[in-house]
């Protein structure tokens, strides 16, 4: 039986209480209340007094892996880590964007956690579809297992099976729709360049206002920039205002390194991320 | 009046380019659809330019490069064989024709093989027709 949200908030609560005390972590990324329960934000607690503010129930699904890199290298952290963030995390250690002695990951085991903007159970569906984290230090609640085992790529079939001028047409539906708020981008944990390729004046690689061959650019190299990087957590498709599939496209391509190269994103820090690794082996038919 | 397609060819200083010029002296005629871009290792190539290239009208993209093992920078094209199959895949996803995205491995002897794959992809594209979707319009 799963632990349940309440008792989850209160382990959270107190290992951060004793981590701020004990002074082994500088702070503690996990989340606030915000202006209703059903809409937490992240938190950062940076003394002890802070931890009575911590939250958390079933709409925490905002990926406090995003945070890390904010701070200064060598800041000593502790971060509230769902399944997919604690592969976030491991990712970042791969691209050394974090180091690992200086991250405290309290690993939450979750079940049921709830979009909060249409209240629907996130499912293998939108994310990768895990129950427990992949890397912790502590662990705030009891293993899930049990549950039923659903590739997180069964979602794919029916877009895939379309007939490629549909699928571009839908696609284009759908990138139209995008105003370039970059909500997408501010939430991925992955997204941590500076500038964004989109950000560049020279050279300028897409159009910044919301047209549809900007959109189209700027989309599909940040699909390219999170080949084999993206966690699958699905952040980005739920801080999308207008509602893009993106979760949709970022499976498909990690499927598709996934069966490429022989390896999934943010699995084991001892990986190294498919792009920035090869192997003579590779085959050729990989082009075809 | 037959569609004569854009294609943008990239390819590498030390192998396809070499090969480019090799079947130029020794006079192999290739279609001329193809305007070649010289990078100095296929692994230079940027995803975007293929992205930006069929926004600003090209019809096909050829990318060219040492074999694997061979390149003059002892890795690079291994790790473009990777970054461009995921290129491929993904314009394959949006719902871009794969045909027209090609990689090809081209040795500096291999000027025959040069004339041979150009004649082959331009064929390719012409039966494909103009490209229309990412095209931007004005």
């Amino acid at each position: 039986m799963a632990t349940s949200f309440k008792q989850i908030e209160e382990n959270l609560k107190n290992e951060a209480r004793k981590l701020l005390e004990d002074q082994k972590v500088s702070l503690v990324l996990a989340y606030g209340r915000g202006y209703d329960e059903n809409h937490p934000v992240p938190f950062v607690a940076k003394i002890a007094a802070d931890v009575e503010n911590i939250v958390f129930n079933e709409y925490c699904t905002a990926n406090m892996a995003r945070y890390l890199v904010r701070y200064p290298r060598g800041t000593k952290m502790a971060v509230a880590v769902k399944p997919a963030d604690s592969r976030a995390v491991v990712q970042l250690i791969q691209e050394d964007k974090v180091k690992r002695e200086d991250v405290i990951l309290l690993g939450i085991p979750v079940i049921g956690m709830k979009n909060s903007k249409t209240g629907e159970v996130i499912d293998s569906k939108t994310t990768c579809g895990l129950y427990n984290p992949v890397l912790y230090d502590v662990l705030l609640g009891e293993e899930i297992h049990g549950q039923p085992v659903v590739s997180p790529y069964d979602v794919l079939a029916q877009y895939e099976a379309m007939d490629k001028d549909a699928r571009f047409a839908f696609w284009q539906k759908e990138f139209d729709k995008c105003i370039r708020c970059y909500a997408c981008r501010k939430a991925c944990p992955m997204c941590y360049c500076d500038p964004c390729f989109i950000d560049q004046n020279k050279p300028k690689w897409g159009e910044k206002s919301p047209q549809s061959h900007g959109n189209l650019m700027y989309h599909l190299t940040r699909f390219h920039h999170l080949a084999g990087r993206c966690i699958d957590c699905g952040e980005c498709s739920r801080a999308c205002p207008v509602d893009i599939p993106l979760y949709l496209f970022h499976k498909k391509v990690a499927r598709e390194c996934e069966e490429m190269f022989g390896q999934a994103a943010g699995k084991s820090i001892q990986d190294k991320p498919v792009l920035v690794n090869f192997r003579v082996d590779d085959s050729d038919k990989i082009l075809e | 009046m037959s569609f004569e397609p854009k294609i943008l060819g990239i390819a590498c200083n030390w192998c396809t380019y070499t090969g480019a010029d090799l079947a130029g002296t020794t006079r192999l005629q290739y279609p001329q659809n193809l305007r070649v871009v010289r990078v100095m290792c296929s692994s230079r190539i940027n995803p975007s330019f293929i992205f930006r290239a069929f926004q600003l009208g090209a019809d096909g993209v050829l990318v060219g490069g040492c074999h694997p093992g061979d390149c003059h920078y002892n890795t690079g094209n291994l790790y473009a064989r990777r970054r461009l199959a995921v290129t491929k895949k993904i314009l394959e996803f949006s719902g871009m024709e794969p045909g027209r995205f090609r990689v090809e491995w081209i040795s500096a002897s291999e000027g025959n093989k040069f004339a041979e794959v150009v004649t082959e992809f331009t064929e390719q594209i012409k039966n494909l027709g103009p490209q229309t979707k990412f095209k931007i319009v004005k």
